[in-house]
């Protein structure tokens, strides 16, 4: 017998070498451009109106030994009512104490007022701790003090140079996440959308191998939708604080993900090849039906945490900038592609598989 | 007799079986070292501005691709056995 030769040949459609090249690109960026300056923590988090004020402020990714003399701090009720830092101390590039002194009237009248501390540095930019301090009102009020809060404005404030994924509270280094998490469900819906076609297509012409087509799209577009719950899952752990927080947009998924579990249960119940893809192609079509409603209406039609639901619509203002749209769109092109390449392979094997 | 595992249902099923507690095993190390982790320091994956979660996120994204192409190689590594035999 002939001994088999190995044959180290590393031909391979172009858009599948452009699938492996973007999607290391993304992995790249994704990892190494750094965050814009931000705010972590503020103490302490309650003061009382009328008094001097000294706050102790832990910056992150920040730079405040660099440049002392420009640093500027305010704390801010709303819009231009701010008051402004008398003295700054540095005590090390991420930590300063900063002095307050805080009116003991306010332009409006609430049970607590709520303030946002906003810094400015002349190379790390602005950063912003939105509800830092929340301050009771004085028991004496000298409505001179009124004035105060006028004096001073937000104004001639610096950006940051260079290339940087925007901070946000809570979330910090995890908006990352961006590029991977929110891929999988783009790649899951034009998995189980190119699944459905192939549906309609057996249904037109009963060709048993657009069966096998659909069932190739519809395996690796669940590895793709479990990839994105599970996903979601421990990103939702750290900054929503719970695995499942009964969140309108996860259980929709959820039951988009087990109508498509249980269309793979339902073929391997039938006998019958010809039976079994027939009810395959029309519970396709109709489960694709049923995806769009389940993942673009109901979540836009109440509250939900996820951004860009409750209304608005989503990757549109402040929730995607512009440099991350620079990742954010390969990102997604990447994995739709990488999906489409795995279906693919599995399709060909199954196809090997039927033919013996 | 001696059952030959690949072709008796039982073989084949033990051999699902064997696939999915590697699956299993694989998804309980990760939450156990995550949860355990958490216990030593309460805010390892927290730190540094939650990166962590970043590289879980990652892990898991890659690991779940790995095995299931392994699972398909070895799909067809069958295929192509059988298809020499025949």
């Amino acid at each position: 017998m002939q001994e088999p030769t190995i044959h180290l040949s590393f031909r391979l459609a172009a858009w599948k070498w452009a699938t492996m090249g973007i999607l290391i690109a993304v992995f790249i960026a994704g990892w190494i451009v750094p965050l814009k300056s931000g705010i972590i923590k503020v103490t302490p988090d309650k003061a009382a109106a009328g008094e001097m004020l000294v706050v102790d402020v832990t910056g992150y990714n920040s730079s405040f030994l660099t440049d002392t003399s420009l640093l500027r701090a305010w704390l801010r009720l709303s819009g231009d009512t701010v008051i402004m830092a008398t003295r700054i101390q540095v005590t090390g590039d991420r930590n300063l104490s900063a002095r307050f002194y805080i009116p003991s009237v306010f332009p409006i009248r609430q049970e607590a007022y709520p303030l946002t501390l906003v810094l400015d540095h002349s190379q790390d930019g602005t950063s912003v701790l939105p509800n830092a301090i929340f301050i009771t009102p004085a028991l004496a009020q000298d409505t001179s003090e009124l004035k105060l809060w006028f004096k001073d404005k937000i104004e001639s404030v610096h950006e940051k140079a260079g290339i940087q994924y925007p901070f946000r509270n809570i979330l910090a280094e995890t908006i990352r996440n961006t590029y991977f998490h929110v891929p999988m469900w783009f790649a899951m819906i034009i998995l189980f959308g190119v699944s459905a076609w192939y549906s309609l297509k057996y249904y037109q012409q009963g060709l048993i191998d657009f069966d096998r087509k659909s069932i190739a799209f519809i395996k690796v577009g669940l590895i793709f939708g479990l990839l994105g719950l599970v996903t979601g899952m421990l990103w939702a752990k750290y900054t929503w604080n719970a695995y499942w927080s009964w969140d309108v947009k996860q259980n929709m998924s959820a039951i988009a993900l087990l109508i498509y579990a249980a269309l793979m249960v339902m073929r391997s119940s039938v006998e019958d090849d010809m039976q079994k893809a027939r009810l395959t192609a029309g519970y396709n079509m109709f489960a694709f039906g049923l995806l769009i409603p389940l993942l673009f209406i109901i979540p836009r039609m109440t509250d939900s945490l996820h951004p860009g639901n409750g209304g608005n619509p989503a990757l549109g203002g402040e929730d995607l900038d512009n440099t991350m749209r620079m990742v954010f769109y390969p990102a997604v092109i990447g994995f739709i592609m990488l999906g489409l390449w795995m279906s693919q392979l599995v399709y060909r094997t199954d196809k090997l598989k039927g033919n013996q | 007799m001696k059952l030959n595992k690949s072709f008796h249902i039982y073989g084949l099923f033990q051999q699902r079986m064997k696939i999915k507690g590697i699956l299993i095993m694989v998804m309980l190390i990760v939450f156990q070292s995550a949860q355990a982790e958490g216990e030593q320091s309460p805010d390892f994956i927290r730190s540094i501005g939650k990166i962590y979660v970043v590289a879980g996120v990652c892990l898991i994204i890659l690991v779940t691709l790995f095995i299931y192409m392994i699972q398909l190689d070895r799909k067809i590594s069958k295929i192509e056995k059988r298809q020499k035999n025949e």
